[in-house]
Formats: structure tokens, sequence, C-alpha cells
């Protein structure tokens, strides 16, 4: 951890420190990376088309599976 | 606005609690969303999303908001205040963006909970929400992982707002012992 720039003096504040900037950069960082993941579409924004309206899907007995009950 | 010490002890308990509370929940939600993934047994992975809902509605949503508060009842209480120091400020921003977005989030979490509750879930186009559930609760586990680093360790740091307090409050004293 820098403790550089962390002495005050009477007249000015303290410089940011350096581990805030890594930490401002990493959330500004994985910020943009969130952002672009939904503007590309691959989001859990709730766009996804409901259960069972198809889009896609298979039903359990298309796909072979046994329901769990008798 | 200080507390007093048996209240001081007793709010730091609950954040404490809430917090630590917080991220075991979230690492066993990413124990569930790898094993929904992964798993080759569709019963077993049906069970795992089923699960995950239950765990983020009643477990994980109630805590990051215990969490939240406590932690700004803590800040507001003490000395550290919520806009003095470096690392109180860091720890809120991730507080409060990781509750954001996991309330965000709880759609999906409900949208596969639906699937797996009606045996749909091996459909394709639910994959990439599956995938982004272990992404997502990974980076929420990082992020919190971060946040207790933050609280241990206490890495020096005023804010410019912090400094000028501090000088009020070092004025105020010198004045007072008649310098």
């Amino acid at each position: 951890m820098s403790q550089t720039h962390l002495r005050p003096n009477r007249e000015s504040p303290p410089g940011t420190p350096r581990w805030v900037k890594v930490f401002g950069i990493a959330v500004i960082i994985l910020l943009l990376l969130f952002g672009i993941l939904h503007l590309t579409g691959n989001h859990l924004g709730g766009h996804m088309p409901p259960v069972g309206a198809g889009g896609g899907q298979t039903t359990p007995t298309e796909q072979g599976m046994q329901p769990p009950w008798p | 606005m200080a507390m007093t010490p048996r209240l001081r002890k007793f709010a730091l308990t609950a954040h404490i609690s809430s917090s630590v509370g917080w991220l075991g929940a979230v690492a066993g939600f990413l124990a569930l969303a790898v094993a929904g993934l992964t798993s080759q047994e569709d019963q077993m992975a049906r069970a795992a999303y089923l699960a995950m809902e239950l765990t983020a509605s009643f477990v994980i949503v109630p805590l990051s908001l215990a969490s939240l508060l406590t932690g700004l009842v803590q800040s507001l209480g003490t000395k550290w205040g919520l806009f003095r120091h470096y690392w109180v400020l860091a720890k809120l921003l991730i507080t409060f963006l990781a509750t954001l977005l996991l309330l965000l989030h709880m759609q999906p979490i409900s949208t596969l909970a639906g699937a797996a509750a009606e045996m749909s879930l091996s459909g394709a186009d639910l994959r990439p929400l599956r995938v982004q559930l272990v992404v997502n609760a990974g980076a929420a586990l990082l992020a919190l992982l971060a946040a207790t680093t933050l609280s241990v360790y206490k890495p020096r740091g005023l804010t410019p707002y912090g400094w000028r307090k501090q000088q009020e409050q070092r004025a105020g004293v010198a004045s007072h012992l008649g310098f």
C-alpha cells in the first residue's frame, strides 16, 4: 500500500492515495465491462422469453426427460 | 452523532454478522450456480436453481440490505464518518453497487427457477443466463472479499472533506487549550 502524498500540511489537503486511484480505475473498468455485456445482449436484464412460450426451448418430453413422479 | 459504547458494539456486531453472512451466502450461491451449470444430472441442476432462488430471496437480499443499513449506522455513529476516509467510501460504493445489481438480477434468477420448476431447464436459450449467473456470483464474491479486506486493513487516506474536519477539530482543541 503506497503511502505517498499522505502527509498533509496545514495549508493543503493530502493527495489521493495510490490505492484509491487503482480501486477507482478497477471499478470503472468493471462497470464498463458490465455495460458492454448488457449492450451486446449478454445480459440478465429480464428479456428472456417466458418459460413455456417456445423460443427454441424444448419440452421435457422432447428432451427424453422423465417426470420425477410415477 | 456519537453512539454509546454499548450501542456501538451492538451496531458493529450487526454489521459484521450481516456482511460476513452475505459473503458466505454468495459463496453458497456460487456453488449452486456452478452445480446448476455443470451437473450432468437434470434433477440436480433443477434443484440447484430452485435453491438459488430461495437463497437469493430469503438470505442474500435481506443480508445485503442489512449490511448496507448497519454500515451506514456504523459510519455515521462513530468517528469514522461516511465521507472522511477513502476506505469507508470505497466500502459504501461496493456495498451499494452489489446490492443494486443483486436487486436488478432477481428477475433472471426467478426466470431460471421457474424454468427448473416447469422442467424446461435444458432449453438452449437459458444457457447464457446460467453462465451469466456463475460470472455474476463470482464477481460478487470478489467484491465482498474486497470490502472485507478494506474493513480489516483500513488503508490510510483522508478525503478533502475528512481533512477539513480534522483541521477544524485540531483548531478547536488548540483554542480550547489556549494556544
